[in-house]
């Protein structure tokens, strides 16, 4: 008899837990019609930064291509000319390529950078239809405006 | 010489380690040999040692002072250590100096990755610096020319580059400049830079201060595939590295092989690849139709040259005839004279297209007749006609070695070379008149009693007014001081063609010959592969008429060059680098091609278009069919009377850099090779009223151009010297294959618009 009673006990808890969930708001959300925030160190996509001025901060110096322990980045450089100053110094990337299906997002390219170009931001909605489309390009990867991506552009790495 | 035994071997301690080394050697080298890394940055293994960067400090008992390893000759009993706190302590002094003024912009430099202070300031470094100090600040990067650029803010003043202008090509192309910390590396003459080694210094420099401008930001080490393979421009046949990435070469390098071009390239080697990956190659077969070449594929092509061929020999053997060679691999020209000579049965093939029939060049065969090693211990070396640094630039830096240990230079030539300096004696005289200088040379005091006399004899020697009598009187010369004679002729892959059966046989008519008979309609087709003959025959005539006198000429070409456009069949072919197989140099050696990169479009290799057409004519055909003929050495007597000598001679010599279908279409080398211009000596000069960088008129007997002058006394009195390989002046328009020199008439021409600043 008593241990009827016992389990009765332990089965009655249990659902007033459920129960006492059962009134608390869901933490949830109703993905993709809701969103959560991400933490602020979140390894998602990456951003090709600018100065505050607007010049690229990529060189083209292909330290992130050594790094990349997935071999997801190919980088092709270029000279600068004084009529297409396109970064500091004398030169910078021509192509930048990352291929998103390779990356394994572990930042090694953004702690290499000797800029602070290539950042890693907070957009994880990766996904393509083709492989093609997840190969980014340079005009997908670089900042539409300083400080698109989220990091202050006034900053000096 | 003492009289008793020398010590040949000390034995030293290194790091606690007994190690044995002849005597003479410095601790570094005794230190490499058994595996001690030492770090160094001014010392260089081809160079003696000069001790200004004091990176290899070791510690040497006994000796109160750390010592400079590269400059310490080991001694008996001496007990060195490269490891101790003190030594340590100096490395990373040294290196906290040497980074002071250096800027650090690794990401920003090609040498990054590959760079000897970055590696050594990781090995051996302090990894911080305690100097806050601004850096020095120069403009960068400053060009010296079409291929160097120079950073002086990277330079650590290491004087590699320098010491080989002096040491190694002896052409002081950069020198020091300034004192203590303003010192700096520059050019001691006006820009550009005047070298054709200086891709070497690229290559030496243990910082980015000298970088390549061709290959400026192109590729980091990590991208680059090296393909181990030949240089294929001039015949020396410097082994190389070809860097590529991404299907296309970006740089070459040069790979030490101590028998041939030690561990040096000439600036054609280095920037000489733009060509392979030339927007304007071939890439379909091209038929004539209409008067015009039309694309057509390659059973179509083949189908109508086998055609051809097949109907020519209907009409009778020996109505084809095959020309060029040069640029083709071995095992292409071996295929070319297999098919020719089996399939198609003609003994009419030459690859000597450029020479003319009255020189010297079609009696002998082609090529050192020692090798490169045993030329270099030379002590007496006679250039007759040959202009060493335009034509054969790695060779040069084998006999300036030479030089140094004490051997002789004569120079016998038309024209005041640039290596003039080393000469101990330089005869000179109108291009016509060489033969009598050669003979007595002799007499010379240094050539007769010369033991080991190399006597080279060049292209302009041969195919000159006086080519028959030059090698006569060469010939005799080596034979009176027991010397050797080099035939100095040939580029590309000639000694191949030449090993593997390109020259005509039994019957077979040489190169001018299978013009002339073309001319007189005696052949029915015409096949040319490796070659440009409407370039290089040098009686542009001759070509026309026989182009003209021959019913069909298929050429295998990678561009659309003169006789292509002549043609009525076009079969794209690959070039050397695309290429497996070998090639053959000039002293006969064999070595390897590697295939860096694939052909464009449907090109493809000279052997396979071969066996192809083999297959149409109905003979299947495997690659080991060489036939391997030695060419016959006979020796023309030379044409009497040559008649009255004109006041004015054109003398056409040869240049490294041209606006040629390869180096022509490589960026840097078509900078070096500047304009078309002909030199005239400054009182032909002021007789005619010619003035210098001004327009003039050369006109002889069978064409005229107009071209720059540059007044010069590079050129003798009485001779006008045009270059080949520029499309500004057709050289082989001006002459005709005559034995008697080729007068030319000069005179000023009133520039268009007005003046020019």
């Amino acid at each position: 008899m008593p241990g009827l009673l016992k389990q009765s006990i332990a089965l009655l808890r249990g659902f007033l837990i459920t129960g006492r969930y059962l009134f608390r708001p869901p933490v949830t959300v109703l993905y993709p019609e809701v969103k959560t925030r991400v933490a602020p160190r979140f390894k998602g996509r990456h951003w090709l930064t600018r100065y505050a001025d607007g010049v690229e901060r990529c060189v083209g110096c292909e330290l992130c291509v050594i790094v990349c322990p997935s071999q997801a980045i190919y980088v092709r450089a270029a000279e600068n000319t004084p009529e297409r100053q396109v970064s500091k110094g004398e030169r910078h990337a021509d192509q930048f390529q990352i291929n998103m299906l390779r990356c394994i997002f572990c930042g090694f390219c953004e702690e290499a950078c000797p800029t602070g170009s290539i950042v890693m931001g907070q957009d994880y909605e990766l996904a393509g239809y083709s492989r093609a489309s997840l190969i980014y390009t340079k005009p997908m990867l670089t900042e539409p405006y300083p400080g698109a991506s989220g990091r202050d552009p006034g900053r000096e790495v | 010489m003492a009289a008793e035994a020398p010590r040949t071997a000390v034995t030293l301690m290194i790091d606690g380690r007994g190690i044995t080394v002849p005597k003479g050697t410095t601790v570094y080298q005794a230190a490499r040999s058994a595996g001690v890394d030492i770090p160094i940055f001014c010392y260089h293994d081809r160079m003696p040692p000069l001790g200004a960067c004091r990176m290899c400090l070791v510690e040497v008992q006994k000796m109160s002072k750390l010592q400079t390893a590269c400059t310490l000759e080991a001694s008996e009993g001496m007990v060195v250590s490269t490891t101790s706190p003190a030594v340590r302590a100096a490395q990373e002094s040294m290196l906290e100096l040497l980074l002071i003024n250096h800027p650090l912009d690794c990401p920003i430099c090609d040498k990054g990755g590959e760079c000897p202070l970055q590696d050594q300031a990781f090995r051996y470094g302090p990894g911080r610096s305690r100097f806050i100090e601004a850096k020095r600040d120069h403009a960068k990067p400053l060009s010296l020319g079409p291929v160097l650029a120079l950073d002086r803010e990277r330079c650590i003043l290491c004087w590699r580059c320098v010491r080989f202008g002096e040491i190694i090509a002896g052409d002081d192309a950069l020198k020091g400049f300034e004192r203590g910390f303003a010192s700096e590396v520059g050019t001691p003459r006006a820009l550009p830079v005047e070298s054709k080694f200086i891709g070497n210094t690229i290559a030496i420099c243990p910082v980015g201060a000298l970088t390549s401008r061709t290959y400026r930001f192109r590729a980091r080490p990590w991208d680059i595939d090296p393909v181990a393979s030949t240089c294929t421009y001039c015949g020396v046949g410097c082994s190389v590295w070809l860097d590529v990435r991404g299907g296309e070469i970006l740089r070459t390098r040069a790979r030490e092989e101590p028998e041939v071009n030690d561990a040096w390239l000439c600036d054609l080697g280095f920037f000489g690849h733009g060509y392979v990956a030339a927007g304007d190659r071939l890439t379909t077969p091209l038929v004539r139709r209409e008067g015009r070449l039309q694309e057509a594929s390659w059973d179509e092509a083949l189908d109508l040259v086998a055609e051809r061929l097949r109907a020519s020999a209907e009409r009778g053997p020996g109505r084809v005839a095959f020309l060029g060679g040069r640029r083709l691999s071995n095992e292409d020209a071996s295929a070319a004279a297999g098919f020719f000579r089996d399939v198609v049965g003609t003994p009419h093939l030459d690859h000597r297209v450029d020479a003319p029939p009255d020189g010297a060049s079609l009696g002998v065969s082609w090529g050192l007749r020692s090798s490169l090693e045993d030329l270099g211990r030379g002590d007496v070396f006679v250039l007759v006609g040959c202009d060493i640094t335009e034509e054969y630039p790695v060779l040069w830096l084998r006999i300036k070695a030479a030089i140094d240990r004490g051997a002789s230079l004569v120079i016998v030539h038309a024209k005041r070379l640039e290596i003039r300096r080393h000469a101990r004696r330089e005869l000179l005289d109108r291009h016509d008149r060489l033969a009598p200088l050669v003979a007595a040379l002799a007499a010379d005091e240094t050539v007769a009693s010369g033991e080991r006399v190399h006597v080279l004899l060049g292209r302009l020697a041969m195919d000159g007014p006086d080519g028959p009598n030059l090698l006569r009187s060469a010939d005799s010369l080596v034979r009176r001081v027991n010397g050797t004679l080099h035939i100095a002729r040939g580029r590309g892959n000639d000694f191949g063609a030449q090993r593997f059966g390109l020259l005509p046989g039994e019957g077979g008519m040489a190169a001018p010959g299978i013009l002339q008979g073309a001319a007189a309609g005696a052949f029915d087709l015409l096949y040319v592969a490796g070659s440009d003959p409407a370039t290089a025959v040098t009686d542009g005539a001759a070509w026309e008429s026989a182009r003209s006198g021959v019913g069909f000429l298929v050429v295998h070409e990678a561009f659309l060059s003169e006789t292509a456009q002549a043609a009525d069949v076009v079969l794209p072919a690959l070039v050397l680098p695309e290429k497996d197989g070998t090639v053959t140099n000039l002293e006969g050696r064999t070595l390897a091609l590697r295939a860096a990169v694939k052909g464009p479009g449907q090109a493809r290799a000279d052997r396979e278009i071969f066996d192809l057409l083999a297959a149409r004519m109905g003979v299947v055909r495997g690659h080991d069919t060489a036939t391997r003929i030695e060419p016959v050495a006979r020796i023309e007597p030379a044409a009497a009377g040559a008649g009255a000598s004109p006041s004015l001679i054109v003398v056409v010599a040869d240049r490294l850099f041209t606006q040629g279908s390869m180096a022509g279409r490589c960026r840097g080398l078509i900078e070096l090779a500047g304009t078309a211009h002909c030199l005239i000596h400054p009182a032909d000069a002021a007789r005619a009223g010619v003035t210098d960088l001004g327009l003039v008129e050369m006109v002889t007997e069978h064409a005229s151009v107009v071209v720059q002058a540059r007044v010069s006394d590079v050129t003798l009195p009485g001779q006008v010297l045009v270059h080949r390989g520029y499309d500004g002046v057709p050289v082989h328009a001006l002459a005709r294959w005559s034995p008697a020199p080729a007068g030319v008439e000069v005179r000023p021409v009133a520039p268009p618009g007005g003046e020019t600043p």
